[in-house]
């Protein structure tokens, strides 16, 4: 009887069911062929709900491990353990499974026989070694000959042999320093019979000392840190030995003694307390998930706060430029947006970037309402406070958007150094950095090639009275450094006597009006005077750029350029003060052949 | 969900860092000694460290099967109240038994003497002796017993060195074993809890100890123990029996030839066999033991807290819970109520236990259990403490008393509100009472155990003073 039939006679619509079953059917009959006979015959007494039935087995079913290998052999065999360190003196043995394909071994899994043939063989070739050996860890104690010992660990509190005892038990237990505490029972030997009988006064032999913790760690700590520094300059180590040589010698006993007093009394707290501390602490966290619950949902809400200003003025959209600002602006929003949102941390304050700052000046009323209606706008601000510095001062805005994607993404990981390992690594700060590599010395050729050949002159012969190359032979980065100071100093000395220079002409120019008004007054006589020397003063001119050949000196060369300006100046006495500086610029020609020939004379 | 299990082919030796060299575990204890091979999970001999010894031959035997009523006889054991061994010459004749005889340790020897051929143990009593005495004399021959096999043996926290070497002069000397490691319970028993850095409390049979175990070490500072175990508590049942009305009397199983069923409370109605030799009380003392025990496994229990038993109220409360019966083996039984949580609660509060009759009977403050404990807590460092009282492992058999680790938990936590405590016992009856050996079990069949061992060699090289070095 089919569930068909029982819904005929139950009267029930079998329209739901009528559906789903021709398939059903479907299958069954397609299985169908497969049989003939009266095995058909019998499968159709079934009609639509075909009987189960199974097919007779004639065979037994097949051996599950007939196509395996053959039984695993195992044999007894003999091992060392060279972590040991006793040259395998300890032989032991343990069951492993046969590799090679030798004498099958017969009942390998009982015992007794087994063990005694095998025992015999196992010991006659080179036993292997265990494959836990490798688990044999030890630390690394500092060692110090007795040489170093006297000449940096000493200590008025320590002797020498309970240094030794010390350094041995952290050996020994790994320097797990609950262990070396609890074991350190240090017996000083005394020096000689004496010591038995010896009197208070005179006793030398320190009584063994209650060492507390800290005081082991100190001593291990100092005679570690010392004996690191001994092998490895603290400036050679590398990052993790320079940390731990920090951290040994750091160390503070008196810190960790407090602290283990603080611990104590954490633990002596009464019932009360700890209840108390322990509801204190769960209402810190509250307050914690609080505010970070709400900050969350600020942030949420500058998101949505952040869109391009809808109040201001629709006129400049109008234009297809004003509608490509618009689009252009929005993109950046967009980006900023999207950033945002992958960094929830960082956009807590929208108006904090540069780029932002085109949308926000738009509508600063708005902006300024929203951060005022929030009452925490402090913390907005100090977050593009916290920002600004990371990036470093920006010339354009596209390269502050660049960098502040850098250091928006890179910050955070890159940690910071301090003076020592900057010094230690030789890490320096650029404010910008032209592209390629370039020599230490160009920088130095820059700096003459943006000086006149004249001051060049100068400055070299400066250089040279000093006795210093104008190529420097070795330009590292601390004698580029100090070169440059040179450098600057010297340009500013030049700079300075040049001033100097045309100050003095200056005088000297303003005497002689003087001394012109002085006989236009009557004193005709002088003025006559005055015009012998003028002939004289150019012969002296001429002379002394004889003379200057004469002088190697640069100093004196300036000297002399002095005379000589004295000598033009006299030359002309009736030009007016506006020739004053044309007859400079002379003079100052005159100076530049002259040591341009001092400068040749120098190269001879 | 659907891992398929390891392939044949894949060893799990190696994958759990096992390493099999067929070690031999061996932990003496006061009331029991229990040996086995590392690597199972349970010790296949656990025999009574009491031994028979027959006055007139002047001679020992062996084994629970040898412990029954006979002339001459008297019960002792090699180990003393602290758990160390006392009579040396006999220590090595029954770790002899229980290792050679009773483990069947294989034996280089030729097949005629070598364990196969041993005759099995007979079912009737009376031949058990010979076999026991034909052992013995076989043992005496062996040229090296256990020449194939490492020994773990395990010692108190509180060993002294002279035991110690004496161990191993035993091992190289006697049974010419190729390695030989001494291990304290207490590591052992932070082994079998699979931690290393725990606070191990042993309430055993002599002995209730307290031991810090940092990193697979014990620390020595912290060693503390006290009488309060098994045999302290069967005094206090003595006591109790002493003290009810009408007394209790213990009449061991064996002196019961037959017995009547009778009413609660009634006298007893046995008739009881009468010996044609005199029984000694160590004899009498030994089986009466055996009938303490019984009532300890069946009816005593540990105050659960919060609060102690005398604290106001309690004792009342426990006055109302069911009560249990306890049928001695000569018929008489009872209904225990409130005492027996009284029994146990001296373990806790000294004030709370039976006056003693003797001195050793009587405890103070810091013996008992939260006395040791805090002892042991206050004689290490501080930063160790509260990871120690995460770590509490609780092992030994008399700790299996009912209760006994909820009223722990109750007294650590009153004694440290502010830290988290944690106790670890083991739920299967055999893993408390086999504590150490199981976790020199474990030890003895870890592949990077196989470095400490101390070699034949070494023995040879530095003398028995090398256990001192090696075995911290």
């Amino acid at each position: 009887m089919t569930s068909r039939d029982v819904h005929d006679v139950l009267n029930l619509p079998s329209d739901h069911s009528g559906a789903p079953r021709p398939s059903k059917k479907q299958k069954t009959s397609a299985s169908r062929p497969n049989l003939k006979g009266l095995a058909r015959e019998v499968q159709n007494l079934g009609g639509d709900n075909p009987i189960a039935i199974v097919p007779e087995v004639n065979f037994f079913k097949k051996r599950r491990f007939a196509s395996r290998k053959p039984v695993a052999k195992w044999e007894l065999k003999a091992f060392t353990n060279s972590a040991r360190g006793d040259d395998g003196a300890l032989v032991l043995r343990h069951w492993k499974k046969k590799t090679d394909v030798g004498a099958p071994v017969e009942g390998g899994q009982d015992g007794e026989g087994q063990q005694q043939g095998e025992g015999t063989s196992g010991t006659e070739d080179k036993p292997e070694d265990s494959a836990f050996a490798k688990f044999n860890v030890q630390v690394v104690v500092p060692h110090y000959t007795e040489d170093q010992y006297h000449s940096n660990l000493q200590n008025n509190d320590w002797t020498k042999e309970e240094t030794d005892y010390l350094l041995s038990l952290a050996k020994d237990f790994d320097l797990r320093w609950t262990l070396i505490w609890d074991r350190y029972d240090f017996q000083p030997t005394p020096p000689g019979g004496d010591a038995a009988n010896g009197d208070t006064s005179t006793a030398v032999v320190p009584a063994p000392k209650q060492r507390s913790m800290e005081d082991l760690k100190a001593r291990y700590y100092e005679v570690a840190a010392k004996m690191m520094a001994v092998q490895k300059p603290a400036q050679y180590m590398t990052r993790p030995e320079f940390e731990l040589y920090e951290m040994m010698q750091n160390f503070d006993s008196e810190q960790e003694r407090k602290r283990k007093q603080f611990a104590l009394n954490t633990m002596s707290r009464s019932k009360d307390e700890a209840r108390e501390e322990e509801s204190l602490l769960l209402e810190v966290k509250r307050i914690l998930a609080r505010t970070e619950r709400f900050n969350e949902e600020r942030r949420e809400l500058y998101n949505r706060l952040d869109y391009p200003a809808t109040d201001s003025d629709i006129n400049s959209f109008k234009t297809s430029a004003g509608l490509q600002n618009l689009l252009q602006t929005l993109m950046t929003t967009d980006k900023n947006k999207k950033r945002k949102s992958i960094m929830p941390g960082e956009g807590v304050s929208p108006s904090s970037g540069v780029p932002n700052s085109a949308v926000s000046e738009t509508n600063p009323a708005n902006r300024r309402e929203s951060i005022a209606a929030s009452a925490t706008s402090n913390h907005a601000r100090r977050d593009s406070e916290a920002r600004t510095p990371a990036t470093p001062a920006d010339p354009t805005p596209t390269s502050a958007a660049a960098n502040k994607k850098k250091g928006g993404a890179q910050q955070p990981e890159r940690r910071k150094l301090t003076q020592q390992e900057e010094q230690v690594y030789g890490v320096s700060y650029h404010d910008r950095l032209g592209s390629g590599p370039t020599f230490r010395y160009e920088k130095i050729n820059k700096l003459y090639s943006h000086k006149s050949g004249q001051q060049q002159l100068r400055i070299t012969n400066a250089l040279s009275e000093l006795d210093l190359p104008p190529r420097l032979v070795m330009p590292t980065a601390a004698v580029t450094a100090q070169f440059e100071v040179l450098w600057g100093a010297v340009t500013a000395l030049v700079d300075l006597r040049k001033i100097s220079d045309r100050l003095d002409g200056e005088i000297k120019i303003e005497e002689a009006k003087k001394a012109e008004r002085d006989r236009a007054k009557g004193i005709v006589p002088e003025a006559e005077k005055e015009k012998e020397k003028e002939g004289e003063g150019e012969k002296g001119g001429v002379g002394e750029k004889d003379g200057e050949e004469k002088k190697d000196g640069e100093e004196k060369g300036e000297g002399g350029e002095q005379g000589g300006q004295e000598g033009e100046e006299k030359k002309r006495p009736g030009s007016s003060g506006s020739l004053t500086a044309a007859g400079h610029k002379r003079s100052a020609s005159v100076l530049s052949a002259a040591s341009d020939k001092s400068a040749k004379r120098q190269k001879k | 969900m659907a891992q398929p299990p390891l392939s044949s082919s894949v060893q799990p030796t190696d994958v759990y860092g096992g390493d099999e060299v067929s070690a031999i575990v061996l932990d003496p204890g006061y009331i029991h000694t229990r040996a086995g091979f590392a690597g199972e999970e349970m010790p296949k001999q656990v025999l009574p460290s009491f031994y028979g010894h027959i006055t007139s031959s002047q001679r020992d035997v062996f084994g629970d099967q040898a412990i029954y009523p006979r002339a001459d006889f008297e019960i002792r054991n090699y180990m003393n109240r602290d758990s160390a061994v006392e009579d040396w010459d006999t220590a090595t004749k029954i770790w002899e038994y229980a290792l050679i005889d009773r483990l069947g340790v294989p034996r280089p020897t030729p097949a005629s003497k070598n364990g196969l051929n041993n005759k099995p143990k007979p079912a009737a009593d009376g031949d058990v002796e010979m076999a026991d005495e034909a052992d013995l004399d076989e043992t005496e021959n062996y040229e090296k017993p256990m020449q194939e096999n490492p020994l773990l043996m395990t010692e108190p926290a509180w060993n002294s060195p002279k035991a110690r070497e004496k161990a191993i002069e035993i091992c190289m000397e006697n049974w010419a074993c190729p390695a030989f490691w001494l291990s304290k319970t207490p590591v052992l028993a932070a082994y079998a809890a699979g931690k290393a850095t725990v606070l191990v409390l042993d309430v055993g049979g002599a002995n209730t100890s307290v031991t810090a175990v940092f990193d697979g070490m014990v620390l020595k500072r912290s060693v503390q123990r006290s009488p309060v175990g098994g045999v302290w508590l069967s005094s206090q049942l003595r006591s109790l029996f002493e003290t009810s009305e009408p007394k209790v009397e213990v009449v061991p199983r064996f002196m019961v030839e037959s017995k009547k069923p009778v009413e609660a409370g009634q006298p007893a109605e046995a008739r009881l066999k009468t010996f044609d030799f005199q029984i000694s009380p160590s004899f009498r003392a030994f089986e009466e033991e055996g009938v303490l025990k019984e009532f300890k496994e069946s009816v005593v229990e540990v105050w659960k807290g919060p609060g102690r038993y005398l604290a106001q109220g309690n004792e009342d409360y426990a006055k109302n819970l069911p009560g249990r019966v306890f049928e001695m083996p000569d018929g008489s039984n009872q209904m225990w109520r409130e005492q027996r949580f009284k029994v146990a609660e001296g373990m806790w509060d000294e004030n709370a236990a039976f006056p003693s009759a003797t001195e050793e009977g009587k405890i103070t403050k810091a013996q008992t259990v939260p006395g040791l404990i805090k002892a042991a807590l206050d004689a290490i460092d501080v930063d160790v403490r509260p990871a120690l009282l995460a770590n509490v492992v609780v092992t030994g058999s008399t700790s299996l008393l009912p209760g006994f680790n909820d009223r722990l938990h109750h007294e650590l936590t009153a004694m440290f509100p502010s830290v988290k405590v944690k106790i670890h016992a083991a739920g299967l009856t055999s893993e408390r009472r086999f504590g150490a050996w199981i976790g020199g079990s474990i030890l003895g069949s870890l592949g990077t155990f196989h470095q400490m061992w101390i070699s034949r060699k070494e023995y040879e090289e530095n003398g028995a003073g090398i256990v001192e070095k090696r075995c911290k």
